[in-house]
This record gives structure tokens, C-alpha cells and sequence, in this order.
């Protein structure tokens, strides 16, 4: 009974192996048989022909791959002796019956060795995962390129549909066409695309292409540059259709010493050609990053399956963990900058010191939650590949899976899905994905090969990427690699450039799994542009420059601040603030009971969501999934069941009529 | 429906208007008459009351009418008198402004901003009225413009109402009765168990004739005027009684816990919310209510487990047997019998163990005001847990949350006998009694099951779930071999009790389980040195680890994640909860819209199959838009968009109040004037 043929990634090599193995999953199910692999770069379970229905079977398997770094525990249990923790340094004196592996990503997987004859199997088996842990190599390291490995893999015929249909596909921002597209989308006139930045001369942890105000020049932005924290300057996040602004900067450089000129150019990209500017800084009210991880430790532990709390304390410790206080500001957070967005003509600029970790939050949070687009799926993941990856989160360090100390671990990520999973459940029919979408981004961003996560900015991909260039699968073309991999793919689902991107699910998701991440019950027709907006006082820098009133965002409410830039210069032009330059608040709704039953719908209005103590809720089916009786026999028939049932109904009335025309009644979709 | 008036002239033996009331009752404006029922009697009223809208801090509002009948207070306003602005979930009986008496839970008076309980007599008048409601609303009427004597007579009419001990035959259920024309025919799908072909029917249904007989004893209430319950099932030889008195909490204990767990959710405005947000769990935890409900559930699982695997018969103790045992029988069927699942099984579920079955319900709402010392939120208490299971598992219930929150409602809602009466001795010795001969022969009382009464169609539609997994043909054989598989499935080993089956890994194969007698556990119930609970982990382990049989034995989870506070009949008055164009309403919406297409597809496909038939789809149009509904839908007084978002601060004033910006840009040139 041979397994499956395994399929390795490149530069993959099998360490150990055991055949007759059985796994244990949830979902009510009972074990697979297969076969267990340990190699260089993860724990992989292959299940036995037959065991799988062919369809489901993808080429990486989501459900019982897991990445070496990505294992956080190994413990060996057998009937004779006490179960074991294994590392690398300890030696297993007993031979496992079962092994479970503890994974970062919530998951635990058992592995059972039943059968009679399997002892040395096991023992090696276990003893190869223990060791490959410790000597995992982190595949983002420069000196671990991956050779190829030129495995011509069985071809799966496996008729797959071109997914993107109508929604339009995922820009990676790698190139200048996607932030000029992007740019185009979102309506905003006043603003450009600045290549100032294209080698990385500028700044190496910012994009390539900023997003800047139209009239102001590059000689003049790269006067901004030696003014902010790893010279990172504020540029455009999203333009509102109403004609706010959300940008995002680092903090002020402490030690550098504006000159005149530059403060004006600072003051141009700051205003972007509106009367006020509200300073946000990010940091106020929300987590630190130690804060965060510490949560999340704690979190993980309540969420373990031997966990000793006592079901009657559940709700004090799950409160003590401060997770979901630390979710609960965040969506606040991201409301009121929301609010600030939707209320006035303003450009709102998000501040924090390096910009690199709440501030991708926040952006794309009160993205997700201004612009319907953002919450279609392609939208979803241009939005998380131009705030995060593009703009450069340091997923690497912060996933904490590779090498680098853990002190820089922080699941800042992990904190962005969980809020989002939140949005999803307060407003359902708001959203094109689902909360299995969620749940497959979150897992995946602990499995180290794909360049989504893998790199800490654009220019480390690239430089990566140079290393292996030549005899490569992807073709560098004039210094920046097009982004084919997730419209194209290869055959059978392999991927078509290594490392692939997480937006390929092909290589983790069946298709069945697939069609649950997009939600029937969303909004349809996704991703209409945001219409052509209503002229606004010019983006640019010149004249409405230095006639601006600059105020700060803090605990809920807004205050002037005098002095905008923390240098103390007398160069400063003085700051005439303007009382005709405020933009008149929206006009509120009517109120009073005399208004109608229903308010106007807001379909194009920002979602607010509720952060308040009760609507905040654990995300269970991501943390919890190690404690089984949790996850069983609550999949109720789900909206995409019905809509499957509604088409082969209509499938089978077509066939009984074939001559009859399709009747009014029958609902055009 | 005002012809009430004509009708209390009559002498009648309900007189709940002295004199000097009479007097108050002046002619008022044509458009702000209250809607009367029959036999509704206007007992006073006060105008230019000021209702403030509860929302936030600020003292919006409307002014208009507050009146009291000896069945609701009301607040009429210019809205109320005109017809296009009914919401679309609409209770026929009780308007959104309308408390019946026996909804109100307490009443406060405000008297220089501070709060004093208002019970019997008062001395001095409030300048404003905080009612708070049984379901949880809470009014806040401003009397400061109202004539003095209006005052008086609405706050003393108001308290001695709804806060004042009454007679049974004053509740307004008998007048209701008396004037109401005798129209509906009472007989739905629910079985009353009211006769003895009803208590008959039933045990076939369960296949308990084999040893139990349904017995005439107690025609005329000789032997007992209450009943104890055993649930029978097939035939067991084993008996296992179990006092739930020793091993539940206490009425005490529940009443204790729900007095404090209501708190969090009678808000008197914004900041009283945000206040309590900060530590929402651990407060939420500190009242014991969630506790209470996982208890009652763990302890129906346990009954659960002696009825299918050591097929041994319980009977259930308590010293009444009309509270605990209501509760845990009832949820033991509701999570053994899928019938108790569907709407009219329910029904026919509370009509028997409830209803017919004895349960105070006079005395545990307070429905008299007697006396406080027995109340306790037993029926209550059944609706959270069975909301439990609803919530984990949908599609197998017939009936939705909403049917738990406005079946929660009409607990308080006297027009129907159900829950008025202490037994069903009562309410027949109250039905024909002596004294009501002189009426027109005995009471016809409403029954709550006819929801119609309540709510239109298009409501009701609401109450049933889209989702539900229905099962599939009533067939008898396909029956008796579902109940065997499941009881296969669960017979484990008796003999185990010698040496404690321990826990690996794989829990559920046999094998397994044999083998782990040598292993070593590992996981969370490491000390199940009591053989009662380590039985009961296992039976509760077992279930879980298999698939789900909707139609089978159904066991919550109650791990401590998984016991939820029910938000919508909690939360759905709180502003600060609500979210526009969110919540499950906004699926459910689209949901509905699939069923209805696929029900008029499989319409239609009938139709191809045999021309005849053409049965009615019922349309179900109202969730068309549901941009427009918030997450409160279908409950939320008023439901309007803001663009602001809930916040605990005094955020936006900065921003809007022009004068106040001018004078900070004021401080703000002087700051800055020498900087140049």
C-alpha cells in the first residue's frame, strides 16, 4: 500500500519517513492512513491512495503540512512510559506510539503509530522532526538559496477554472502599472506615482513607487526624505471619494535640521492641498509590540488543549490574556479615523515610528472598512500586499520563524486578521471572503515558502531574488519580476515562479476549500471603481502649502497642535490656521423619531463597527482548533450549500424544458 | 375596540377604577387616543410628558402622552397616531412604546439627579420616571412640564399597578377573556395535554406504551393538585433517581445570578455602558448566570447519558417537582427527541412539562407581586439553555432565536392563560369557578402557541428557521434503525467502572480505548478520580468526536468558551451594540431570498412532474433590502444611521463646535504670535 507520490519543493530533501501512519483530524471525522515525511523543511503527511476523494488533493497540503519553524512543540507519548518532549538536545529512550506536534498556528497534529512493526519507523521519524527543527533553515537567509531541484512532477488532471472571473486580480505592487491602476481606481486626482524610490536609493524599506501629490516635483520630495525615521516620508494610503486623504509616515527624525525649503516641502506632502492635516499617531492607545506578543503568548496558552483553567474562570483568563483588548482598540482606533475621513475634507496622516507595524494595521483596517473594494477577496489581498508587504512589515522577524532573536516577535499580522475576522462577523453580507479565507491566510502565513511572508521589504525580496536569478523560474524583466505567478500557475497547480506568492491557494486548497473562502451572501458585482470623485482643491503643494491647520488625533478627540514638527526652529513659517479651509462636517442624519422607520441605506458608506465589550468575540475557530469538541458538528448547511442547490435545480428544470425559454421567475444570476 | 368605555359601566367583578378616576378621564385630542383592547380600561394619563430617546447623554426626545390601562403603560406621541410608520416586526399586542404592567421590573423617580425606588406610597413627586422592563427596555419620561396633578395621579396610578400586590382574577387575562369575541379556534398543531388523548398520544409517540399507561388518577385533582414527572423511555429495568434539589444550584442561587447578570444590560445611558465595557467578561463572569445555565447543562447530559447508555430509567426529585425538574427534563428532550426541536414539538413540550405540568409561573415572575421571596427566572433559564443548543446548532431547530426572545417576552404579556397560571388546577377551578357563573359560561383564554395574535405572517416568517435540516420522510422503519445505530454507537463498555479508561490521543476507537487502559493520560481531565464524572467525560467526549445527527442525540458543548450570553434578547435595546448594515440579520436576509427561489424552483419542478399542483410559496419580502437593517433588527426602537462611531469619549465635539474651535485657534495665535 504505497502512499501518494510525495511531491517536494524545490531544494526539499526527505530526512525520514514512515509508511502506515495514521493521522487524526478534527472536523468528526475519523483517522487517514498515510505516509509521515520529514524533510529539510517541514513535516509532511501524505494520505494513502484512496483515502482522499483525487479532487481534494492539492499540491502542498494545507490541512497536514507543517513547516519546521513553524512547530513549536513535539511531544512522544507511548502506553509504558511518560510522555516526552522532544528537542533536538533530548533523546528519545522509548518507542512513540503516538506524536503530536504543537503548532504555532494553533493547529495540533497527532500522528498515530499503530500498527505492529512500525517501531523503528516512528523512532526515526520522531528523531528526524526533532532534529530538522533545530537545524531548519529559514529560507528568507541569503546564504540558504534554494537549488532547484528539476522534479518534474506528474501532471494532475485537474481541470482548473480561471478563478478571478469578474473581480479583477491581485495586485502586487511590485510593479508601476499596479500603483498607477490602484491610483486610478481609487479616483484620486492630485496625487501620482513617484519612481523616486525605484532602486531603493531613497529609502530600502519603502516600495518602489510612492504615491505622492502631483505637484510636487521629486527634487523637491527628496528633500523630505532625511526628515523621518528610516526615511520614511508620508505618502498616500487611500484618497476618500469625498476627497480626505489617509497617508502614512514615520516619526519625525530627531536629529535632522530642516531648512526652510524643506519644511515647505514637508508641509505640502503632509496637507496634500487641504486646509487641515490630522496627525494620528499610532502607537497612542494601541498595544506595544512586546504587549502584543505577550497577549498572544498568553492567548496560546488559555487556547492549548491542556489548558488547566477551569470552565467556570474561562472568561476572567480569557480577559487577563488582553487579546481582545488589544483587538478592541484597534477596530476602535480604526473607526475614528474612519469617522475623521468621512467627515471633513482633511488629510489624515498616520504616524508611527517606523512605520512599519501599526501602521499597516491601521491603514488597511480603516480601508477595510471605508472602501467596499478592500473587502472584495482580489481587493482584500492588494490591500494586504501594498500596506504590508510592499510597504514593508517585517513579517519575517515579527512571525518570529526564522533565526532572528525573538525579542522582535510580534503577531502584528495576526492582530490585523483577528480584527478583520471581527468585521466579517459584524457585518457578514458586507465582505466577498469568509472566515475559512481568514483562517487559511492566518495558517499560511507560518509555512515559509512563499515570498508573501518571507521577506522584511521589497528590496530584500529583490536582492533575494538576485541571488538565484539565473536558471530560475521566473524571468526578471528590466530589474522587477512581473506578477504573473497569481494569474497564471503551471499545470497541476504547481506554482509557476518559486517562491511562490500565499495568493496562489491552489498550492495549499483544494478546490472544494477554495470555493468556501469566497462568501455567497457578499456583496455582488465586488469591485465597481469608486466613482469619479468631485473636484477637490488641487492635490498639489504649492498654494494651499503653509495655510494649514494641523491637529492630533488622541484619546477619541482632537486637539491643535501648535507646533506640528517637533524641531525648534525659529525657520518655521508661522501657521495661519484658516477657519474658511475647514471643510463643513457631513450634515448629521436627521433624528428623531419622525424620521423614517429606516435609515437611508448607506451603501456606500463607511461600515462602523461595534468595539464594545459583548461584539468583540474570541475567534474560535482559529484559536480553539486544538481543542476538537470545539470545532465538530457546527457547519451548518451554509448559504453556499443553498446557492449549489438553487443552480442544480435550475440545472435540472432547464434539462426537463429544454425547449422552453428561461421563465421571469427564474432568477438571472 | 372604544366601546370599553360602554362596557365598564356594567357592573362587572373586574372594577379596577375607583371613582375619583372615573373623573381624571376627560376628553382628550382626537389623534393620541391609546389603542384599547377589549376589556382595556384607560385608568389615568398625563400629557406633555417628555420622552427622552435613550441613545446618549444629550436630552432629545419627543413629547407627548403617558396613559395607564389595567393592561399597559403607554406613551403616545404624534407618531404613534399615524399608520405608515409601523416597523417592519411589529408585535400586534404590545407597540414599541407600550409596557405591559406585568413588564415592568422596577420603577425609579428621579428627584434631584438622584435616583429613589418607587414602591408604594409616595410623598413627594419625581420630576422624571425610569421604568425598567422585564425585557430589558428602559423608559425615561421627563415630568417637569406636566401639570402637577397629572403628575401625581399617573406616578401613584403607574406604581400602584405594576409595583402593588393584586388578586388573580384582577390580572387583565379575565377581562381580556370576558369582552374578547371568542374568535380563534385555539386548536394549532400544539398538543395541550389538556385531555387524556393528548397524554395517550404522546406515549405512543415515544414508544413508552410498553410499560407505562396513561392514568385517569388525578381527574378532579384528588390526588395531588401537582404531578411528578418521570421521563420514560423504552423499557429499562434499572431506576435511578436523582435529587436535583442537592445537586443544582438553588431558585436562590438563580435569581441571585440573574439579578445581577441583568444589571449589565439595563443601561441607563452611554456612559453607564462604557463603563462597564472595560471588564465585560470578567464582570459577566463574576454574576454566575453563565455558570448557572452550563450546570443545568451538564446536568441534562447527564440524565441524557443514563437514558442512552446505561438505559436506565430517571426520575427526577425536587421537593415540587415544578421547577428544576421542568428545566432539566425539558432539556433533556429537547437534546433527545428530534421532535422537541421542531416549533409545534416545543410547544407541545412546555404545554406538557410547564404548563400542564405545574410550574409557578405566577409566583416565579412575580406576576401578582405577593411576594418577592419566589421569584426566580426558572422558565427563563430553560430559554438561555435551549438558546445554547440553538446557537450551536442551527439546523436543528425548526424555530430561531427570535422565537426564544419573543416567547421570552410573552412570558409578561397577560392576554394569553399560558403563563398566568400556577397549575392547571388553578386555572380550571379559575376558569368555572363558583363566582363566575352569572358570566357567560366559562373562560375562553388565548393560548400563546397562536402566534397570529402576536404577530402578521410576514413576522412570523421570522420565527422559523430558513436553515433548518428537516428530516427527511416520517418513515417507521427508517426511524427504528436511526435509534439503533445510536444506541450501538454509544454502549461502551460497562465494565470499564473496574479499572479508569484513560485518555490518549485517539478516544474513540475501541481499540484504542483498550489499549490507553495501559496508557498514560494526557490532556485536560487528568484527575477523574470520581467514577460518575469521568463516565460522564467519556459518554460527552464520545458524541463529540463523531459527526453530527441532527435529527439524533443532540449534547451541547460546555466547555467553558462555549457558553455564550444571548445577545439579541440582551443586547437589542442597546444603542451602543448596534450595527448598521451588520449582524446575522444581514445573511439571514440573503439566505431567505435562496430558500424562496429554491422553494419556487421545486414548485415549479412539481409542477413539470404532476400539472396539478401548485402550492403557495410563502413570499417573504420584507428582508429584501437589508442595507438597511441593523444588527438589532428585528427589535431596535429606533433605528437610524450615525456616522459616528460608538465611542466612550467626548470625541467629535471639537471638531464640531465652531465656537469653540475659534477660541482655541485664539490660545493658538497668542502661543505662536512671537515665532516669528
Amino acid at each position: 500500500m504505497s502512499g501518494a507520490a510525495f511531491r517536494r519543493v524545490p531544494g526539499e530533501r526527505v530526512l525520514a519517513e514512515a509508511a502506515a501512519v495514521r493521522h487524526r483530524g478534527g472536523g468528526g471525522g475519523g483517522s487517514v492512513r498515510g505516509t509521515l515525511y520529514c524533510t529539510n523543511l517541514r513535516v509532511a503527511f501524505v494520505p494513502a491512495l484512496g483515502a482522499q476523494a483525487p479532487s481534494s488533493r492539492t499540491f502542498l497540503h494545507s490541512e497536514y503540512d507543517v513547516a519546521l519553524p513553524c512547530i513549536r512543540k513535539l511531544v512522544a507519548a507511548s502506553s509504558f512510559a511518560k510522555p516526552k518532549v522532544l528537542t533536538a538536545a533530548s533523546s528519545l529512550k522509548f518507542v512513540p506510539e503516538e506524536l503530536a506536534v504543537h503548532c504555532r498556528d494553533f493547529r495540533v497534529l497527532r500522528f498515530l503509530f499503530h500498527e505492529s512493526g512500525l517501531q523503528p519507523q516512528a523512532f526515526r521519524v520522531a528523531t528526524a522532526i526533532a532534529q530538522a527543527r533545530e537545524a531548519a533553515a529559514w529560507p528568507g537567509d541569503a546564504e540558504t538559496a534554494l537549488e532547484d531541484d528539476d522534479d518534474d512532477e506528474e501532471d494532475e488532471d485537474e481541470d482548473e477554472e480561471e478563478e478571478e472571473e469578474e473581480e479583477g486580480p491581485t495586485l502586487l505592487f511590485e510593479s508601476l502599472r499596479d500603483w498607477e491602476k490602484e491610483l486610478k481606481r481609487q479616483g484620486a486626482a492630485g496625487w501620482r506615482v513617484s519612481a523616486v524610490n525605484e532602486r531603493f536609493d531613497m529609502a530600502t524599506s519603502l516600495p518602489k513607487y510612492l504615491w505622492v501629490p502631483s505637484r510636487l516635483l521629486d527634487k523637491d520630495l527628496k528633500r523630505a526624505f532625511a526628515h523621518f525615521e528610516e526615511r520614511r516620508v508620508p505618502r498616500l494610503c487611500w484618497h476618500h471619494p469625498g476627497g480626505s486623504d489617509l497617508l502614512r509616515a514615520a516619526g519625525f527624525h530627531g536629529a535632522s535640521d530642516p531648512q526652510r525649503e524643506d519644511v515647505r516641502c514637508l508641509e505640502a506632502l503632509m496637507l496634500a492641498g487641504h486646509g487641515q492635516c490630522v496627525l494620528v499617531e499610532a502607537a497612542a492607545e494601541l498595544p506595544s509590540l512586546a504587549e502584543l506578543q505577550l497577549a498572544h503568548l498568553k492567548l496560546r496558552a488559555l487556547c492549548l488543549p491542556d489548558s488547566p483553567v477551569a470552565d467556570d474562570k474561562w472568561l476572567s483568563a480569557l480577559e487577563a490574556t488582553r487579546w481582545l483588548e488589544h483587538v478592541r482598540a484597534c477596530v476602535r482606533k480604526a473607526s475614528e479615523v474612519v469617522s475623521l475621513l468621512a467627515g471633513r475634507r482633511c488629510s489624515v496622516v498616520l504616524q508611527e515610528s517606523d512605520d512599519r507595524d501599526l501602521n499597516c494595521l491601521l491603514a488597511s483596517l480603516a480601508q477595510l472598512l471605508a472602501d467596499p473594494h478592500a473587502r472584495t477577496l482580489p481587493g482584500f489581498q492588494s490591500l494586504v500586499q501594498r500596506e504590508w508587504v510592499a510597504a514593508g512589515h517585517p513579517f519575517g522577524r515579527r512571525l518570529g520563524l526564522g533565526r532572528p532573536s525573538p525579542r522582535d516577535e510580534a503577531p502584528v499580522f495576526l492582530l490585523f486578521l483577528d480584527c478583520t475576522w471581527q468585521l466579517v462577523r459584524q457585518f457578514p453580507a458586507c465582505f466577498g471572503f469568509t472566515e475559512s479565507y481568514l483562517l487559511a491566510l492566518h495558517d499560511s502565513s507560518f509555512v515559509p515558502y512563499f515570498s508573501t511572508f518571507l521577506f522584511n521589504c521589497q528590496w530584500q525580496q529583490g536582492r533575494t531574488g538576485q541571488h538565484r536569478a539565473s536558471g530560475q523560474t521566473y524571468t526578471p524583466v528590466s530589474g522587477w519580476r512581473e506578477p504573473v505567478a497569481v494569474a497564471g500557475g503551471g499545470r497541476g497547480g504547481a506554482p509557476s515562479r518559486w517562491p511562490p506568492t500565499v495568493w496562489d491557494w491552489r498550492l495549499r486548497y483544494s478546490r472544494q476549500q477554495r470555493a468556501r473562502f469566497r462568501n455567497p451572501a457578499g456583496p455582488r458585482g465586488g469591485s465597481a471603481p469608486v466613482g469619479p470623485t468631485a473636484p477637490q482643491p488641487g492635490g498639489g503643494g504649492g498654494s494651499a502649502a503653509g495655510a494649514g491647520a494641523v491637529w492630533v488625533l488622541a484619546k477619541g478627540a482632537l486637539w491643535p497642535q501648535p507646533q506640528p514638527f517637533p524641531w525648534r526652529s525659529k525657520r518655521l513659517p508661522r501657521w495661519v490656521p484658516s477657519l474658511e479651509s475647514l471643510g463643513e462636517p457631513e450634515p448629521e442624519p436627521e433624528r428623531g423619531p419622525g424620521s423614517s422607520p429606516l435609515p437611508a441605506p448607506p451603501p456606500r458608506g463607511p461600515l462602523l463597527p461595534c468595539a464594545a465589550g459583548p461584539a468583540i468575540r474570541l475567534w474560535r475557530r482559529c484559536y480553539l482548533r486544538a481543542v476538537p469538541e470545539g470545532q465538530r458538528g457546527r457547519f451548518a448547511p451554509s448559504p453556499a450549500g443553498l446557492a449549489e442547490e438553487l443552480r442544480l435545480l435550475q440545472e435540472r428544470l432547464r434539462a426537463w424544458r429544454p425547449a422552453a425559454p428561461r421563465g421571469p421567475e427564474e432568477p438571472a444570476r | 375596540m372604544l366601546g370599553s368605555g360602554a362596557k365598564a359601566a356594567k357592573p362587572s367583578f373586574v372594577s379596577y377604577i375607583s371613582p375619583e378616576e372615573i373623573h381624571i378621564k376627560e376628553p382628550i385630542e382626537k389623534e393620541v387616543n391609546p389603542r384599547l383592547l377589549p376589556g382595556e380600561l384607560l385608568l389615568c394619563e398625563a400629557n406633555t410628558v417628555y420622552k427622552y430617546i435613550q441613545e446618549d447623554g444629550s436630552n432629545r426626545g419627543t413629547y407627548g402622552k403617558l396613559v395607564c390601562t389595567n393592561f399597559k403603560i403607554a406613551f403616545l406621541d404624534e407618531d404613534s397616531a399615524s399608520d405608515d410608520n409601523e416597523p417592519q416586526f411589529k408585535n400586534k399586542i404590545v407597540g414599541e412604546n407600550d409596557i405591559t404592567l406585568q413588564c415592568v421590573d422596577q420603577i425609579y423617580g428621579v428627584y434631584d439627579e438622584k435616583k429613589k425606588l418607587l414602591t408604594g406610597q409616595l410623598r413627594k413627586y419625581p420630576e422624571k420616571l425610569i421604568i425598567y422592563c422585564k425585557d430589558l427596555r428602559v423608559f425615561h419620561f421627563c415630568l417637569r412640564y406636566t401639570k402637577e396633578e397629572e403628575v401625581k395621579r399617573i406616578v401613584s396610578g403607574i406604581v400602584h399597578h405594576s409595583q402593588t400586590p393584586k388578586l388573580l382574577k384582577r390580572l387583565f387575562l379575565f377581562s381580556y377573556a370576558s369582552a374578547a369575541p371568542n374568535n380563534t379556534d385555539g386548536r394549532n398543531q400544539t398538543v395541550m395535554f389538556d385531555t387524556l388523548e393528548d397524554w395517550r398520544d404522546e406515549l405512543e409517540r415515544t414508544k413508552g406504551n410498553v410499560k407505562y399507561k396513561a392514568v385517569v388518577t388525578n381527574e378532579g385533582y384528588r390526588v395531588s393538585e401537582k404531578i411528578y414527572k418521570t421521563i420514560s423511555k423504552p423499557p429499562y429495568e434499572l431506576l435511578k433517581t436523582d435529587d436535583l434539589s442537592s445537586s443544582l444550584p438553588s431558585l436562590q442561587d438563580i435569581q441571585t445570578a440573574y439579578t445581577r447578570f441583568k444589571q449589565l444590560f439595563l443601561i441607563d445611558n452611554s456612559t453607564d455602558f462604557w463603563a462597564t465595557d472595560v471588564k465585560w467578561f470578567s464582570l459577566l463572569e463574576s454574576t454566575n448566570w453563565l455558570e448557572i445555565i452550563r450546570r443545568f447543562l451538564k446536568k441534562a447530559i447527564e440524565v441524557a447519558e443514563c437514558l442512552e447508555r446505561q438505559h436506565t430509567n430517571v426520575l427526577l426529585i425536587e421537593e415540587s417537582a415544578t421547577d428544576l425538574c421542568c428545566v432539566i427534563s425539558s432539556l433533556v428532550q429537547v437534546m433527545m427527541d428530534s421532535y422537541s426541536r421542531t416549533k409545534s414539538g416545543f410547544q407541545s413540550l412546555i404545554q406538557k412539562e410547564w404548563v400542564t405540568g405545574g410550574h409557578g409561573f405566577l409566583d416565579r415572575c412575580n406576576h401578582l407581586h405577593k411576594t418577592d421571596k419566589e421569584e426566580a427566572p426558572v422558565f427563563l433559564l430553560l430559554l438561555n439553555c435551549v438558546w445554547q443548543l440553538v446557537q450551536q446548532y442551527p439546523p436543528a431547530f425548526e424555530f430561531t432565536e427570535t422565537y426564544l426572545t419573543v416567547l421570552s417576552d410573552s412570558l409578561y404579556v397577560p392576554i394569553f392563560s399560558t403563563f398566568f397560571f400556577n397549575s392547571q388546577h388553578q386555572k380550571d377551578t379559575n376558569t368555572t369557578g363558583e363566582s363566575l357563573k352569572i358570566q357567560s359560561g366559562p373562560f375562553k383564554f388565548l393560548t400563546v402557541w397562536d402566534w397570529s395574535v402576536q404577530f402578521e405572517p410576514k413576522a412570523q416568517a421570522l420565527l422559523s428557521n430558513p436553515l433548518y435540516a428537516e428530516k427527511p420522510k416520517p418513515d417507521k422503519s427508517q426511524r427504528k434503525t436511526t435509534r439503533f445505530k445510536h444506541q450501538r454507537q454509544l454502549s461502551l463498555p460497562l465494565t470499564q467502572t473496574k479499572s479508569s479508561p484513560k485518555r490518549g490521543f485517539f478516544r474513540e476507537e475501541t481499540d484504542h480505548l483498550i489499549k490507553n487502559l495501559l496508557g498514560k493520560r494526557i490532556g485536560k481531565f487528568i484527575n477523574s478520580s470520581d467514577e460518575p464524572h469521568n463516565s460522564f467525560r467519556e459518554f460527552y467526549d464520545s458524541w463529540h468526536s463523531k459527526p453530527v445527527d441532527y435529527h439524533g442525540l443532540l449534547l451541547p458543548c460546555i466547555d467553558g468558551p462555549e457558553i455564550k450570553v444571548w445577545a439579541q434578547r440582551y443586547l437589542r435595546w442597546i444603542p451602543e451594540a448596534q450595527l448598521h448594515g451588520g449582524g446575522t440579520i444581514a445573511t439571514a436576509a440573503k439566505i431567505l431570498d435562496l430558500m424562496e427561489e429554491v422553494q419556487s424552483l421545486q414548485v415549479k419542478m412539481d409542477e413539470e412532474h404532476s400539472q396539478a399542483i401548485s402550492r403557495d410559496v410563502q413570499a417573504v419580502p420584507m428582508l429584501r433590502n437589508s442595507a438597511r437593517l441593523s444588527s438589532l433588527f428585528p427589535f431596535a426602537l429606533h433605528q437610524r444611521q450615525s456616522i459616528k462611531p460608538a465611542l466612550p469619549t467626548s470625541t467629535w465635539k471639537d471638531l464640531e463646535d465652531e465656537d469653540d474651535l475659534v477660541k482655541r485657534d485664539d490660545e493658538f495665535v497668542d502661543l505662536t504670535g512671537d515665532m516669528l
